[in-house]
């Protein structure tokens, strides 16, 4: 089956600089469409509203981490189905396969390269359709 | 003789009256309900055995011997000494074997007691050391974290500028940007290589270890540097490679790989060519890596594997590593049971590591129809 191209992304970082260079990359590079959450519970709030194709999540965040934000997005009743991408600091192999095995889409390390952060996603995107 | 012994003796001789002059069973268990009370409150079996011997011989005297008749009373008195004195040597004995049992008890009991604090003391103290420990892991990688956090912006940053407004910016410009960019590149690969190293030495880090085929991990590591072999001007070629199993974790191989090319190539000069071979001896498979560089200068041959080591003088020229690649590689083949090792001399370098072969080649598929 062939999945529609992805075009909306949901991007959620605690770190505002991080978080401006990751949206740069994504729409002035990599022409997505991308609207930005500073916390998991602003990323809950917002995200129904948007209706990201995927959303981009950092792991290490203050107050609701990222896992925690993975499970309270897939009981949540209109995100529940939206592809999940991590975002971290390099992981360990295992790491990266308990992030896989909770259902994500993938993990993204960082630093990641900008100019290749929208095809990554892309490829996921595909790969995981 | 202790009070307590001194009226456990005057009822116990009482009963045992009762019972030679009038017979019947109640003065019999009398003393037997008295023996078995100075039992339980805590005197020997031996020292109520005694009571009732002295009693039952002072008894018997007064009966044989009769009224005033001193004589008879002191013979029958020596007679029976001598009769009991065997059963008297063997009562002495054994309260003398009471008493050493009883030190040796106190003595094992304080010396168990010594070693139970002493394993509580060690065990303390390991749980302490595990503590530090955790502290140091979780220390490390909150660095990592607080470090790559930053870096992910600036490198990000760089990127952007450089992708954006790169041919728009003047040559000067540019190449200072380039040079921010590759820098923060190799911040973070220190970063990765501190923090694999601390992983490394805490053992946790994870290796996912299976058998692999040599060949195709060879040709990953190789095609991985070409690029930035070719930056150096420096060429890269894989050699053939012998059908060869070894039992590893890819990405950790590839790692101890990379870290060797990367070395060969920034330590060659320009237009020479960096080889990667393998070999196979009886037990292990040999990967080579060789250069054409200057050779690693005397002194400095001990410490190459050391952490942050880098030869001085003008070899460093090219060298932007972190000082960290050989000591991984290192610690990386000796967790896979291997060994690594270099010859030298002024014309060139290989670094070469073994490892051994996975246990029952025969049964694995060769390497082309894997993959």
């Amino acid at each position: 089956v062939q999945r529609a191209p992805l075009k909306r992304v949901l991007l959620v970082e605690d770190d505002p600089d991080v978080r401006l260079v990751a949206a740069l990359a994504l729409t002035d590079l990599g022409g997505l469409t991308v609207e930005v959450c500073g916390s998991a519970r602003e990323a809950l709030e917002v995200g129904p509203g948007f209706g990201p194709d995927m959303i981009l999540l950092d792991v290490m965040m203050p107050d609701m981490d990222g896992v925690a934000a993975f499970h309270a997005m897939r009981a949540h009743a209109a995100l529940h189905a939206t592809p999940v991408v991590f975002m971290t600091a390099r992981a360990q192999p295992h790491e990266v396969a308990r992030y896989r095995a909770l259902g994500s889409l993938g993990v993204v390390t960082k630093p990641f390269e900008p100019e290749t952060l929208a095809d990554t996603l892309r490829g996921l995107w595909r790969d995981g359709g | 003789m202790k009070a307590p012994l001194k009226v456990l003796a005057s009822e116990y001789a009482a009963a045992l009256k009762d019972y030679l002059e009038r017979g019947g069973e109640a003065p019999l268990f009398r003393a037997y309900q008295i023996g078995r009370d100075a039992v339980r409150e805590g005197l020997g079996v031996l020292e109520v055995a005694a009571v009732h011997q002295e009693s039952l011989v002072s008894e018997l005297l007064g009966r044989l011997a009769p009224q005033g008749s001193q004589p008879i009373a002191a013979r029958a008195a020596e007679f029976l000494a001598e009769a009991l004195a065997p059963f008297e040597a063997n009562r002495r004995g054994s309260l003398e074997v009471n008493t050493l049992l009883r030190d040796i008890n106190s003595e094992l009991e304080q010396r168990v007691g010594k070693a139970l604090r002493d394993y509580q003391a060690a065990e303390d103290m390991l749980a302490e050391q595990r503590r530090l420990e955790a502290l140091k892991d979780d220390f490390v990688s909150m660095v990592s974290h607080e470090l790559r956090t930053p870096l992910t912006s600036i490198h990000g940053a760089l990127g952007l500028l450089e992708s954006k407004f790169g041919a728009a910016l003047p040559e000067d410009a540019r190449r200072l940007v380039d040079v921010a960019r590759r820098n923060s590149q190799r911040l973070a690969r220190l970063v990765d290589n501190v923090l694999d190293l601390q992983r490394m030495e805490s053992g946790a880090l994870a290796f996912d270890v299976k058998e692999l085929c040599l060949q195709p991990l060879l040709q990953s590591a190789v095609e991985t540097n070409q690029p930035y072999a070719a930056r150096l001007g420096v060429g890269l070629r894989l050699d053939a490679v012998p059908d060869v199993h070894v039992v590893a974790d890819s990405d950790r191989l590839i790692q101890v790989v990379t870290n060797l090319v990367s070395n060969a190539a920034k330590y060659s000069p320009a237009g020479e060519t960096v080889v990667v071979s393998a070999e196979r001896t009886l037990t292990h498979a040999r990967v080579r890596v060789t250069d054409s560089g200057p050779g690693i200068p005397e002194n400095f041959r001990p410490r190459v594997f050391e952490r942050f080591a880098q030869a001085d003088g003008s070899t460093t020229r090219r060298a932007d590593g972190s000082g960290l690649g050989l000591s991984i590689s290192k610690a990386i083949v000796e967790r896979l049971g291997g060994t690594i090792g270099f010859d030298t001399c002024l014309t060139g370098t290989t670094f070469y590591f073994d490892l051994p072969l996975a246990a029952a080649p025969a049964e694995a598929p060769p390497c082309n129809e894997r993959r």
